[in-house]
């Protein structure tokens, strides 16, 4: 009998130890593995967004900022019900009393509620998306009476200086998914914001701040139990421009209401003072998201305001081509007093091209010839020159290449050449080409901040490439003149602001009340034919004269003349960058 | 009073009395992962611990020589009565009728069966009628099997698998110690072995990925399992193949003792368990060795192991010392109805077992098995102090 005893005591061996056998593989051995399945179904990864750095002007005032913006949001965990639709049910109830309160409209629907708590339970839900001071006010006072429901704050974009640099600093937008990385995906993202347009999209990745990490511990319901901070997110840096507000304040002023662009630098360094494009657009409307409709009217409109004129824009360069003209003129040794007698019409074959002045300006020589702007002098002294020393002097001076610029727009415009003509005309290149390239005409494309580039190159001999970021250095590229020639076309350029002594240059106007010299060149080019046939006027200037800190390029399309429309708008921003 | 004092095993109490305190606490534990009502369940527990302690002295001191053959018949008899009446009147929770009132008969039944069996085959008061061929035998045999199986048929019909699984090995170990008809005992052992490894390849057959519906109809026409039957022992087979489904509980079930480690989470701090991931409606009774598990990690199993080896080790020694049969026959067959319990909860929690609906002793809320148990191991105790003197 005894043996049974014996028996059934090392039944209770053998049976505890198996357990404690297969407890120890999973407990010890398996530990690690379920700890991890029971983290990985009870913890919610939640990305938080960075906060962007800052745009700011080189006086320090922001271009783009950030504000603080107060939702209201919902927590679904202090409102469970017995099931998924109570809790819906409790949270419209509540979101109903508090729309009473607050005088609001119920922000979202049923639906709404129920995709939330199928998709994003663990998260607060937002009801209303920036609410005023008065509506934080309210609900504080009140907030008791609602269970589950707080103010979070969370940051929003802000352009102060709004449509004046619009496109300068471009806009933000959401971006969502981007950041996918291990073996678990993020629960939910909150909205980071990445640059869409101009420098904010240019400088996106120094802006960004670097995201980062919540996590949330639910319960087998998916309600949150617990929130923490596994990784703070970080704010992005600052970014200082070159841009000086006043002065791309008075250009916005110059060409407010008008289509064209300005772009004013420092030709020493490439600094880009000011860049204005017009009509242009409120980027805070761009902010948290643009409206579908409002971003379609911009679209279809036919000032184009999306379109950044200032660097993407290509227009002819008319008349303020021919002081490239002139250096090139010169280096192939056209004699700087040599005078040529304009008739009015300049005859080239059956081609015929009219003058700016209809009588003609008679004999006069090379600095004559830019400061009257003379159609005939530089027609006939480009078939002179030929194409190849033309194309090459043009490109000398950045033209047809991408300026360098740090900014997503960066349009290369053109410069024509036989090969080029066969390619998009199917047609062989002429002497006629050559003369309407001299003068500006043609097929030759620009933008203004090339223009402005040229016209700083002129005045200091040197090619810089611009840029927005303060402290960049820029680089700088002799131009493979001689200093004499280019010091006679200076004198041509500061004559068009400042006449002769005899007579006044076209762009007399430039140089009222600036208080140092301004040296310059209008342009008028004309596109189009018939009743199209419009004109687009140009000037380009630098100063002070003897020793240039500024230069600028202004277009202003259907204008008058370069003289009389933008030369006295060149005059206004300059007074500002001297003043 | 002397040889109470002396005979007493005080090895065995305090083992139990840690059981109890460490199913209170994880009662405790395991009650506020719920709603508010079932936040004092361990008080419930501590009170019927306190009454069945109570219950146990009584029978430990009391020589169970004399009341036993007394209480034996009557016991008997209300259980049957009892489960009779919990088919009729029982109320249905979860898919079957177990509960009477206030308690569960099967849970009492289980232990007046071995009750009835030790008495009628092993009490020296029933000495004259033993001789009779109908306790001797294949017949001896056949009226121990009658005995204990009307009741487990009728706990079966209610239906509750898990608690006549349990009694199985209790019954066979005290017909095998009262030796009547051995060798028939361990053909049907062994039969019983064989049929239910036949039902697991037959089940395995049917359900591997790769069987054709056609071949699993075929194959499960054969099995006498209800379909929740299958799904478990499907589980057991596959615990990866509906891990939202069938799976789950064995599968949270085991995230919660893994996830516990070797030291565990910390009382009070088992995330499955308070975060319900553990499904609540049976986290407090047959998965409670999780919420135990996750709370303490190995260390706390095994210092759980050991007290439940404390405890039945104290058992069979009760057994080995017992002046007469019944004494012997009864502690065995407490000792293996508890062992059984044990192996059978745990080890279905970490998946060595398909699911069955059973309580752990001491430690899960169930206040009808747990005076059950007590008062079994006040028996048991009686049997440890009434012995014969040791010289």
């Amino acid at each position: 009998m005894r043996r049974c005893d014996l028996l059934l005591a090392v039944f209770v061996l053998v049976a505890l130890v198996h357990l404690a056998v297969n407890l120890r593989s999973v407990q010890v051995d398996g530990a690690a593995e379920y700890a991890y399945d029971g983290t990985r179904q009870s913890v919610r990864r939640v990305q938080t967004a960075g906060i962007r750095g800052r745009l700011l002007a080189r006086d320090g005032s922001p271009l783009a900022e950030n504000r603080v913006s107060v939702s209201i949001v919902c927590d679904a965990a202090l409102l469970r019900g017995r099931s998924y639709a109570r809790t819906a049910d409790a949270i419209e109830d509540s979101i109903a009393n508090l729309a009473e309160l607050l005088g609001r409209e119920v922000p979202l629907d049923r639906t709404r509620i129920d995709r939330h708590l199928q998709r994003q339970i663990a998260v607060p839900m937002t009801v209303w998306r920036d609410v005023s001071e008065d509506d934080i006010a309210r609900f504080a006072e009140n907030c008791g009476r609602f269970p589950g429901f707080s103010l979070q704050s969370t940051f929003e974009r802000r352009y102060p200086s709004g449509a004046v640099s619009g496109h300068l600093t471009g806009y933000v937008g959401h971006s969502r998914g981007d950041a996918e990385e291990g073996d678990q995906k993020f629960y939910s993202y909150s909205p980071e914001m990445i640059g869409r347009e101009g420098l904010e999209a240019y400088y996106d990745g120094y802006l960004r701040g670097v995201s980062g990490e919540d996590r949330v511990l639910v319960d087998s319901l998916g309600y949150s139990v617990r929130r923490w901070t596994a990784v703070k997110p970080q704010t992005g840096p600052d970014l200082v421009l070159t841009i000086d507000p006043k002065i791309q304040l008075a250009a916005m002023r110059e060409l407010s209401g008008r289509k064209g662009a300005c772009v004013v630098m420092d030709p020493r360094n490439g600094e880009v003072l000011a860049m204005v494009s017009s009509p242009s657009y409120d980027p805070n409307i761009c902010v948290p998201s643009l409206d579908h409709e409002v971003y379609e009217r911009m679209r279809d409109d036919p000032r184009l305001p999306l379109l950044n004129r200032a660097v993407g824009g290509s227009y002819a360069p008319g008349s303020t081509f021919k002081p490239i003209t002139a250096v090139a003129g010169l280096s192939i040794g056209y004699p700087e007093n040599e005078r040529y007698f304009c008739d009015g019409v300049f005859r080239l074959g059956e081609l015929r091209l009219h003058c700016s002045r209809k009588w003609g300006h008679a004999a006069i020589d090379l600095r004559q010839a830019i400061m009257s702007s003379c159609n005939s002098f530089f027609c006939n002294l480009g078939t002179d020159i030929g194409t190849n020393q033309l194309i090459s002097t043009a490109k000398a001076f950045g033209l047809g290449s991408k300026t360098g610029i740090d900014f997503p727009i960066d349009a290369a415009g053109a410069v024509p050449d036989g090969e080029w003509k066969r390619r998009m005309y199917h047609e062989q290149w002429y002497q006629g080409d050559l003369a309407q390239m001299s003068i500006g005409q043609g097929m030759l494309l620009v933008s203004p901040l090339q223009m402005a580039r040229v016209a700083g190159a002129l005045g200091t001999g040197y090619l810089v490439t611009p840029h927005f970021r303060y402290g960049a250095t820029a680089e700088r590229t002799t131009l493979p003149f001689s200093r004499r020639y280019l010091r006679i076309v200076q004198e041509g350029m500061r004559m068009v602001v400042s006449g002769d002594g005899h007579r006044r240059g076209t762009g007399w106007r430039a140089g009222e009340g600036v208080g140092v010299s301004v040296s310059g060149k209008t342009g008028t080019a004309e596109v189009g034919k018939g009743e199209t046939r419009r004109k687009n006027t140009w000037f380009i200037a630098f100063a002070p004269s003897e020793s240039p800190s500024v230069a600028l390029a202004i277009v202003v399309e259907n204008g008058e003349s370069g003289g009389a429309t933008s030369a006295p708008k060149a005059a206004n921003i300059l007074k500002e960058c001297f003043r | 009073m002397k040889r109470f004092l002396r005979n007493f095993d005080w090895l065995g109490f305090a083992a139990m009395l840690l059981l109890i305190v460490v199913g209170t606490l994880t009662i405790y534990s395991a009650g506020h992962a719920r709603s508010q009502i079932f936040h004092g369940m361990w008080i419930n527990n501590l009170s019927t611990a306190v009454f069945g302690i109570v219950l146990y002295f009584l029978l430990a001191w009391f020589d169970y020589r004399r009341y036993l053959p007394l209480l034996a018949l009557p016991a008997y008899f209300v259980s049957l009565v009892c489960l009779v009446l919990v088919l009729v009147f029982g109320a249905e929770v979860l898919g079957g009728r177990r509960w009477l009132w206030f308690f569960q008969p099967s849970e009492v039944a289980k232990l007046s069966v071995l009750v009835m069996l030790s008495v009628l085959f092993g009490s020296d008061a029933l000495a004259e009628i033993r001789k009779s061929p109908w306790l001797n035998g294949f017949r001896g045999f056949a009226v121990a099997v009658l005995l204990s199986g009307i009741p487990a048929l009728l706990i079966l019909a209610e239906p509750d698998l898990g608690t006549t699984l349990a009694l199985v090995p209790a019954v066979a170990i005290v017909v095998f110690a009262i030796g009547v008809w051995r060798r028939g005992l361990v053909t049907l052992a062994a039969i019983a072995g064989m049929a239910a490894l036949a039902i697991l390849g037959a089940v395995y057959e049917a359900e591997k990925p790769s069987a054709s519906a056609d071949r699993r109809e075929r194959i499960m026409k054969y099995v006498p399992l209800k379909p929740h039957q299958v799904k478990r022992v499907k589980t057991f087979l596959f615990p990866d193949s509906d891990p939202l489904g069938a799976g789950h509980n064995l599968r949270q079930s085991k995230i919660a003792i893994g996830s516990g480690g070797m030291t565990g989470k910390g009382f009070g701090k088992g995330e499955q368990n308070h975060l319900k991931y553990l499904p609540p409606a049976v986290s407090m009774n047959d998965f409670i060795f999780c919420v135990y598990a996750e709370e303490t990690g190995f260390r706390g199993s095994l210092v759980l192991l050991t007290l439940f080896g404390v405890l039945l080790f104290t058992g069979c020694l009760a057994a080995s010392r017992a002046t007469d049969r019944s004494g012997r026959l009864l502690a065995l067959g407490v000792t293996t109805l508890v062992l059984a319990h044990v192996y059978i909860n745990i080890g279905m929690s970490i998946g060595l077992l398909p699911i069955t609906g059973l309580p752990l002793p001491f430690i899960s809320s169930g206040r009808t098995f747990l005076l059950t148990v007590i008062l079994g191991f006040g028996l048991v105790q009686s049997v440890s102090v009434h012995r014969q003197p040791l010289i």
